[in-house]
């Protein structure tokens, strides 16, 4: 039998790993469109902050493929014939396969503004990105980051850290909708403001020009044109499945997957940011983009290539990082509409904001702009949101609950 | 393969273990913030919880980790975080279902029990063995035991 995995990221590696543990024997091939060895997109902000050295962005060495018979290919599929089981690839022809992942991933995406596809406008999304940006931050002075989301605040506060003029602008009236509730994207916001990036919400974008020493001048609705050397534009990403046409393969905006990372096509499954799954809270399809998704997926795909009938739990939402001299985390559902009720714990203790939610008594998430000790109450919340756990105790008493709970289920 | 296991009956919160590990940690203080074992006192529910890293057979930390900085030591079976590769992110404190993963805020990276090599120091210093390095399979032995007894006086109390 021979599997073949597309994308050679989060998603795919787990996928090979987890494959490799129940199946020894079976041919595995990864096709990967970005050459060199696979790196980790989560690290692109530390090393642009100077965090990180470049070459520690690669989370797997030389040796993984051939520790895990693994043949590699540096290529692009350009179309997959799903009755024939047969991939077409850019330079290598042909390639048949029994078994099939596209785990290929997402891309950035820009919004439609005149002039925001040309030079000295980038993305943080890949080491393309990565390198091309690098030495902006060691000669250039001001950057413009463009959106207000994960990936974007990451770049302006490694910017800032790096001593550049920032500033942020956001079309919507609030920063971090998807990380974090009102309250919190508000703290946020304070920091973002304390660390000397400017921000400017509400604001739209109507033209960014090139002037003739290389500079940009972006106007914008309403408000005075601002002036920057260079611009990154971090306004979301969508999944990689322009090459599925005429495949067969269900997808919407994302490849449609069920329990055991199955597509429709029998033995073709997907995982990652390119697969819109199962979620914990009972969604059928939905994709998070999130690195910790992507491994599970992965994990869950690999069991299933290997002929297991392993079901996902449902994907859960989780964030974290550090930034703005606060940790910013959440996990699942923490907005005011999409929960019953919630508790605000008292600033002292974690040492910043942190929001508990309910829904039908059980909790359903939480969200953090904080300190890392309170990150360690996300993990053990992390299970008894799962298991739909319900938690017999005041807010409060959360963690002693819980930390009590593991030790009785275990005796 | 070798296990530190708790019995969280015999323990007594003298916080020894902690003063171990951050003495063996920190190599110059017995520091409790520099511990990488925990010892949760819950006055009002009456429980002793010494808690570190359990080493997990199928660790999340180590399969989430976005810097690949997580691995499992051949030889003593822990599961480690390599802070050269750590880029900071915290994902793996996220990920510990027991809250087992620290922040250094000096280094500012992950710091959590590495079983001292294959000699846990908490384990040498617990006045009451209510911590013990041992085979997973005896503490697995030890547990049924127990449970079984308590199944007995369960079943004795209400057949009488």
């Amino acid at each position: 039998m021979r599997v073949v995995i597309i994308g050679n990221s989060a998603a795919g590696l787990a996928a090979a790993k987890t494959f490799r543990k129940y199946d020894q024997t079976s041919e595995l091939v990864i096709v990967s469109k970005e050459k060199g060895l696979p790196y980790s997109r989560v690290l692109l902000p530390y090393v642009l902050r100077g965090k990180l050295d470049y070459k520690k962005i690669f989370i797997k060495g030389e040796g993984f493929y051939g520790e895990n018979k693994i043949t590699y290919v540096e290529d692009t599929v350009t179309s997959i014939d799903t009755k024939e089981k047969i991939l077409t690839l850019e330079e290598n022809n042909k390639l048949s396969y029994d078994k099939l992942l596209l785990a290929t991933g997402a891309h950035a995406v820009a919004p439609p503004i005149e002039g925001i596809k040309q030079e000295g406008v980038y993305h943080m999304w890949t080491r393309a990105d990565l390198d091309a940006l690098g030495p902006l931050f060691d000669t250039k002075k001001s950057v413009v980051v463009l959106g207000s989301g994960f990936v974007a605040l990451q770049a302006a506060w490694s910017a800032r850290y790096r001593g550049l003029d920032v500033k942020v602008i956001e079309i919507a009236k609030r920063v971090m909708p998807s990380v974090l509730d009102e309250a919190g994207g508000k703290l946020i916001a304070e920091k973002i403001a304390d660390s000397g990036v400017e921000l400017f919400t509400e604001t739209v974008t109507q033209k960014i020009e090139k002037m003739d020493d290389g500079t940009f001048t972006i106007h914008l609705k309403d408000k005075e044109a601002i002036k920057t050397d260079f611009m990154i534009v971090g306004t979301g990403v969508r999944s990689n499945i322009q090459f599925l046409d005429d495949t067969g393969i269900e997808c919407e905006r994302a490849i449609l997957v069920d329990e055991y990372m199955q597509t429709n096509v029998e033995d073709v499954f997907s995982a990652g940011d390119v697969a819109a799954g199962p979620t914990t809270f009972g969604d059928k399809h939905l994709t998070h983009a999130l690195w910790p998704t992507a491994v599970e997926m992965g994990e869950v795909a690999g069991a299933n290539l290997a002929g297991k009938k392993i079901a996902y739990r449902g994907s859960l939402n989780m964030n974290v990082t550090q930034m703005y001299d606060v940790t910013v985390a959440s996990m699942g559902l923490f907005n005011e509409e999409q929960i019953d009720e919630s508790f605000v714990f008292d600033m002292d203790r974690y040492d910043g904001y942190m929001k508990v939610c309910y829904k039908d008594g059980l909790v359903v998430g939480a969200c953090l702009v904080g300190d890392s000790e309170a990150v360690k109450l996300f993990g053990k919340l992390r299970t008894i949101i799962r298991k739909g756990i319900k938690a017999e105790c005041v807010p409060e008493k959360l963690e002693s609950f819980m930390d009590i709970k593991i030790f009785r289920d275990r005796a | 393969m070798k296990v530190v296991t708790m019995d969280t009956s015999k323990c007594v919160g003298c916080r020894n273990c902690e003063l171990a590990c951050a003495f063996m940690n920190s190599e110059m203080t017995c520091e409790r913030s520099e511990s990488k074992i925990k010892v949760n006192h819950y006055i009002d529910e009456k429980v002793l919880i010494p808690m570190t890293c359990l080493h997990c057979e199928d660790a999340w930390c180590l399969n989430v980790c976005p810097a690949g900085a997580i691995y499992r030591d051949e030889e003593t079976n822990a599961v480690i975080i390599n802070q050269e590769k750590c880029a900071g992110c915290k994902m793996c404190i996220l990920a510990c279902p027991y809250g087992n993963i620290h922040f250094d805020e000096e280094k500012l990276v992950s710091t959590k029990c590495d079983l001292c090599g294959g000699n846990p120091r908490c384990v040498g210093h617990c006045v009451a063995a209510a911590l013990n390095f041992e085979e997973a399979e005896e503490f697995a032995e030890r547990s049924r035991k127990k449970v079984d007894m308590r199944i007995a006086e369960t079943m004795k109390n209400t057949c009488k």
